[in-house]
């Protein structure tokens, strides 16, 4: 059961290096901007696993804080760019 | 067959430092912040793997709540400085001039010597020594608290704690001598999908951080965690503009500036009158000081955070014109 729960921690991972294609590519800013959202959700999916793996009841804190602030600079980046385009 | 969790660490490893490259290499400032948050993301993970959800927490509530919101404001600030937020500013290139070679050579040089030091550091501490793993394990009902990292904080070394809450303090004193400015009028209510957002997510922040700070005493979790996270709602209270910063409010702010500090200083102070060691909390009462102080302190910093975000003390309100945040 850990064997498969450490390979699904991989593919996880995996996803989100390739998403970072994206995040160097863009070219909008909006592009690069929203693949780091989403590994905001892929960490938080990769957090539930471990502490599941690592038997760590913890995790679920911090997962549950990657998913609650990870907005933050998403309502910055939104609010900023509408401001510079004003 | 080789651990696959051996494997998920390799490619951890690997790709953060690549993520670090990536950062250093990129040439477009947005990328550069982008690349930079998601390596504050993975770096998280790695401190999890090294069994250091303390560090995780801390890096989680900073990275994601508030160095990415400050990278970007501070590179909006940048454009609006160099006069280009005519054209869409997100798109807008900053062309810095080119770096002397022997800046970058010092600079090698200066990393280089870091990076040796830590190497000898490294290779000179014992490679299976106990650590202070029994030392503090030992010390623990004499503690007050249930969570070793909280009782080596708040207690063990509580006077390293003090100044590394003064350097907060610090940082926010020289922030405000050296920036004053105008604060944007309030704005008009954001749309539908903010106040939706802010309907959901804003309590449950508050819920979150006030929880991390209650949690420290037992499990990962403490002052710094809770006040990281409570910053992020000043940060989107500042954001959309829906909280302002007034002249008027700076007695409160630099109220609570002084709170964390004042607090910690007062219980050694306190203590000490009390023909003990400044911070040799009696055990009856070291549960509730270590949760005083740690309130106190939360407080501060969430309050500090979101005064450093916004940079500047607040002279006089604008009621129109460009704005410049």
């Amino acid at each position: 059961m850990t064997n498969f729960l450490s390979l699904i921690l991989i593919v996880l991972l995996l996803s989100i290096f390739a998403g970072l294609i994206r995040v160097f590519r863009g070219p909008a800013p909006a592009e690069r901007m929203l693949a780091a959202q989403l590994f905001g959700t892929a960490s938080v999916a990769i957090l539930l696993v471990l502490s599941q793996v690592m038997q760590m009841q913890a995790l679920l804190d911090v997962a549950l804080v990657f998913a609650l602030l990870g907005a933050v600079t998403l309502v910055a980046f939104v609010v900023l760019a509408e401001r510079g385009a004003r | 067959m080789i651990d696959p969790l051996v494997i998920f660490d390799l490619l951890l490893a690997l790709g953060i430092v690549a993520l670090a490259v990536a950062a250093l290499a990129t040439r477009e400032s947005f990328a550069m912040i982008v690349v930079f948050i998601v390596f504050g993301l993975v770096s998280a993970l790695a401190w999890v793997r090294l069994s250091a959800p303390d560090v995780a927490l801390a890096e989680a509530a900073i990275g994601t709540g508030v160095t990415g919101a400050l990278l970007l404001k501070t590179l909006h600030h940048l454009r609006c400085a160099t006069g280009q937020p005519g054209q869409n500013a997100t798109q807008a290139q900053i062309s810095a001039p080119p770096v002397p070679v022997g800046v970058t050579l010092a600079n090698a040089a200066f990393c280089g010597l870091i990076t040796l030091g830590l190497a000898v550091a490294f290779l000179g501490a014992p490679a299976a020594g106990p650590g202070f793993e029994g030392l503090v394990a030992q010390a623990m009902p004499q503690s007050g608290v249930e969570h070793p990292v909280t009782a080596v904080l708040l207690n063990f070394r509580a006077y390293d704690t003090l100044m590394e809450v003064v350097v907060l303090l610090a940082a926010v004193i020289a922030v405000w001598q050296i920036e004053r400015g105008l604060s944007d009028a309030p704005a008009p209510v954001m749309g539908e999908v903010w106040q939706g957002f802010a309907r959901l997510a804003l309590p449950a922040i508050v819920v979150v951080g006030t929880y991390l700070l209650w949690v420290g005493a037992e499990a990962p979790g403490g002052a710094f965690q809770g006040g990281a996270v409570l910053a992020a709602v000043g940060l989107l209270l500042l954001l959309t503009r829906a909280y302002v910063p007034q002249p008027a409010h700076r007695g409160i702010a630099r109220g609570a500036f002084v709170l964390g500090t004042a607090a910690f200083a007062l219980v050694a102070l306190l203590v000490a009158s009390g023909g003990r060691v400044a911070f040799e909390y009696p055990l009856a009462h070291a549960k509730t000081l270590i949760l005083l102080i740690e309130g106190m302190v939360t407080l501060s910093i969430a309050v500090t955070l979101a005064a450093l975000f916004h940079g500047r003390e607040p002279m006089a309100l604008k009621h129109e014109g460009k704005d410049d945040t």
